[in-house]
């Protein structure tokens, strides 16, 4: 593993991702110490205040300083997309391999069933359950776990079948190495780097997607310093003050972005053959 | 005419890779001349596929032409324009490549295919293109070549697709073609009618020919001339008549030495067999299982017979040769015996009888032990070396007294590798080396029988020599048995005490090593396999005798 940390931060893409991620986890973990003002300080004068020394980030409709809700509101956002993205991503490899592996029924049973989720695109999949189960951040992030859940088995049985067919799983079963042996020490450290990948990319979208739903007043719900929902409640202020959605915006396309480049960096990085040359 | 056809002259060739430079090519210098046919022999990453598309112009984007001349009747390749050289290609230069299947396009005709040829390079018209087509392929021994023309690639054999490709290529009366390996990917017998395709056609037209190949023996027997490169460098350039009868260079007798010589027996003292150590009584294994809609209106589904009713027994320490073309069931007939594949029948050892791969034990699976064709697939990527050989340790013991470390380095050292591999990942390692490993942990097990899945076919022949020296160093030590697969006659003559035949699922004959060096073989499908293979064309008293017209 630190060989192919070293890989990770060789690569351009790989570092600027990880400067960008280390800086939201000091966020994450910090924010709400590090923010200037109190995050849900009202005050009429100083409403609409753009960006300038006192406010770093300026101020909103009801005086609060945004430089401290995007502080502040950076740990529901990214701690809930992080949790969201990991619950499908395990529930996902976990299903993956078990079809690539058991194959037959269950995997014919299994994969139609995703297909018939896949049908449905995932933005309206997950509005029809935060609609069904009512309007919270938690259920914001269950409804992203399922509507991200067909993708991640898709490609983890993919890629697990490729492996299965490989010289080292049968070598594996004339040994005589047990089915759990072979399914998680064989196969999953070989299907584990394109999962990872595919999940750090998708971090990306499940942020953008928790921003939608909390836009369209379905995720976190006001006063609650959400990115998405700050973005949403900006809107109708955007000619007086267009800083106010500019700002958690930005930190969203932030974000975005650092995963994104991580991910791409760990595809690299996690290829053992791509250290040679 | 006089003077060279295509003269190589101090040529010099870079890859760019990062960084750094490879030096790929260095001053090869070799003239071919009218009628001749040059060998250019190499192992893999000697640079002989570099050199035949730096004379067909097409080179890779990082290649770098550090010096040297290629000429084509006098005319200098590298100045020419990228006109003039699509006028080349095809009519006075052609290539023959090694997979006909990637060389033909799949969504074309082969009627479409040979005449665009014509059409571009003779000038005729699409009508007067179809017939010479016609024509041409009956000229290569296609049967019924005017059907032949409306079928697409995929119907055809892979011999068939190469005896097109070949009938393209002399179409235009070439001045030189450039074979890259054309036998390759054929089986035995369509590669040695390939062959005597190759040697009439260049009786009738005279074309010179420089014919690139890994196979010495197969290049001695085809050429005239033999040109040897290590590494980029060309080492030595001799008659095909001598170059195994007296090489000159160092590398060249390396080389020599290596190709598996019938004649050479690397094996003796047959095995004392009291009792047999393996039966195998009607072994059968199918593919293909009746699908969904199939068992529904109970309709017989189409299984694949890939073995039928095999029965052989093998003896403790004795070394069975298995041999057959592509799709004869050799490999399946390893993975039934390790219980990677469902069959039917029996299989007798120690004692036990078992009748499906659940009922192989413990013993059995310790006993059992499989090296398979690439190293790359059989090592797990993701785990270092000296986890892979703890493994069998783990799960069938170690030696009294010795600890998991020790007995780790201890196989290492068996199969000749430094201990300090065991840190390392498989990818660090060359193929020889993976399999090496692969090798090591069979044997870590401690079997009785060892089934070799085609274990050399992926690597170079100084390599493979040195694997099989190795495995019979660790039978005289151990004292295990082989079950060697593989598609080189002359490798299996070496060394097995008997030689199982195989074709298309049936076990056509068993013969013993030493009655078939004797009294030839019984069989006619081991026969033609026999005439078949490219035997080294070995040394006789008068070679200038048997040298080709140059």
């Amino acid at each position: 593993m630190p060989d192919s940390l070293k890989r990770l931060l060789r690569s351009p893409q790989g570092m600027i991702g990880a400067v960008i991620l280390l800086a939201c986890l000091v966020l994450v973990l910090l924010g709400p110490w590090l923010a200037p003002y109190d995050h849900q300080a009202l005050s009429i004068t100083e409403r609409y205040r753009p960006p300038g020394a006192e406010h770093w980030l300026g101020t909103d409709q009801l005086g609060r300083d945004i430089a401290s809700r995007i502080l502040v509101g950076a740990r529901a956002t990214i701690l809930l997309s992080l949790l969201a993205t990991g619950l499908a991503m395990l529930i996902g490899a976990m299903l993956g391999t078990a079809c690539a592996y058991l194959g037959g029924r269950f995997d014919e049973v299994m994969m139609r069933t995703m297909d018939a989720l896949m049908s449905i695109p995932s933005l309206l999949f997950a509005l029809l359950i935060v609609s069904t189960l009512g309007k919270s951040g938690m259920n914001a992030v269950l409804a992203i776990t399922v509507s991200f859940i067909p993708g991640m088995v898709r490609i983890a049985r993919s890629v697990a079948l490729a492996q299965r067919r490989q010289d080292y799983v049968g070598a594996a079963i004339a040994r005589g190495e047990s089915s759990l042996w072979i399914v998680s020490r064989e196969l999953l450290p070989n299907i584990a780097a394109p999962i990872i990948v595919e999940a750090t990319i998708r971090v990306a979208f499940a942020i953008m997607l928790f921003a939608t739903l909390s836009f369209l007043g379905l995720g976190a719900q006001p006063p609650a310093p959400e990115w998405g929902l700050m973005v949403a409640e900006a809107r109708g202020y955007f000619f007086q003050a267009p800083w106010m959605m500019l700002m958690p915006g930005l930190a969203i396309a932030l974000v975005a972005i650092g995963f994104n480049l991580l991910g791409d960096g760990l595809r690299d990085a996690l290829n053992p053959r791509s250290g040679e040359r | 005419m006089t003077g060279p056809v295509l003269e190589i002259e101090r040529y010099t060739l870079d890859y760019q890779t990062g960084r750094s430079t490879l030096r790929v090519l260095d001053d090869i210098s070799l003239d071919i001349s009218a009628g001749e046919v040059v060998g250019l022999v190499g192992e893999s990453g000697s640079g002989k596929s570099s050199l035949a598309w730096a004379i067909m112009r097409h080179l890779a984007g990082n290649a770098r032409e550090r010096g040297g001349q290629l000429r084509l009747d006098g005319e200098d390749l590298r100045g020419l324009s990228s006109s003039r050289l699509q006028a080349l290609r095809g009519s006075r230069l052609a290539m023959i490549f090694q997979d006909p299947s990637a060389a033909l396009n799949p969504t074309l005709s082969i009627g479409e295919q040979v005449a665009e040829v014509l059409v571009r390079h003779q000038g005729l018209s699409l009508r007067e293109a179809w017939a010479r087509g016609v024509a041409l392929l009956g000229g290569v021994e296609l049967k019924s070549p005017e059907a032949m023309m409306r079928r697409y690639p995929h119907e055809l054999s892979g011999g068939e697709k190469q005896r097109v490709l070949i009938s393209t290529a002399f179409a235009c009366r070439p001045r030189c073609l450039i074979f890259d390996e054309p036998t390759t990917a054929l089986d035995v017998i369509s590669a040695a009618q390939i062959l005597a395709l190759f040697t009439r056609l260049r009786e009738e037209t005279g074309v010179s020919a420089l014919y690139i190949s890994h196979d010495l023996a197969l290049v001695s027997r085809v050429a005239d001339r033999v040109a040897i490169l290590e590494r980029g460098r060309l080492v030595e350039s001799a008659p095909a008549a001598t170059i195994f009868s007296a090489p000159a260079h160092e590398y060249t007798r390396r080389l020599v030495s290596a190709v598996p010589d019938p004649a050479r027996r690397l094996i003796d003292q047959p095995p004392a067999s009291a009792t047999a150590l393996l039966e195998i009584h009607k072994l059968g294994v199918s593919y293909g299982r009746p699908g969904f809609v199939d068992r529904l209106f109970g309709r017989a589904s189409e299984t694949t017979q890939a073995l039928r009713e095999l029965t052989m027994t093998l003896s403790p320490a004795e070394v069975v040769g298995v041999v057959g073309e592509s799709g004869s069931g050799k490999s399946s007939l390893a993975k039934a015996l390790v219980g990677l594949t469902p069959f039917a029948g029996e299989i007798r050892f120690e004692g036990r009888v078992l009748s499906n791969a659940a009922g192989m034990n413990r013993a059995y699976r310790r006993q059992v032990q499989m090296v398979f064709q690439h190293p790359d697939a059989s090592l797990n990527p993701r785990q270092r070396i000296g986890e892979q050989l703890a493994r069998p340790l783990r799960l069938y013991g170690l030696a009294p007294g010795e600890s998991e470390k020790h007995a780790v380095a201890r196989w290492l050292e068996e199969v000749r590798l430094p201990a300090e591999f065991a840190s390392r990942y498989p990818h660090e390692l060359s193929g020889g080396q993976k399999q090496r490993v692969a090798i090591a942990r069979a044997f870590a097990a401690r079997p009785a029988l060892v089934i070799c899945d085609e274990i050399t076919a992926a690597l170079d022949v100084s390599v493979q020599a040195t694997v099989i020296e190795l495995l019979l160093e660790l039978r005289k030590r151990h004292g295990t048995a082989y079950l060697f697969i593989t598609h080189d006659l002359n490798l299996v003559r070496q060394i097995a005490h008997r030689i199982a035949v195989m074709y298309r699922g049936d076990l056509v004959e068993m013969i013993d090593a030493a009655t078939l060096d004797a009294r030839g073989a019984s069989h006619p499908y081991t026969r033609a396999l026999l005439e078949a293979v490219p035997r080294p064309l070995r040394g006789h008293p008068a070679p200038s005798s048997l040298q080709g017209t140059p």
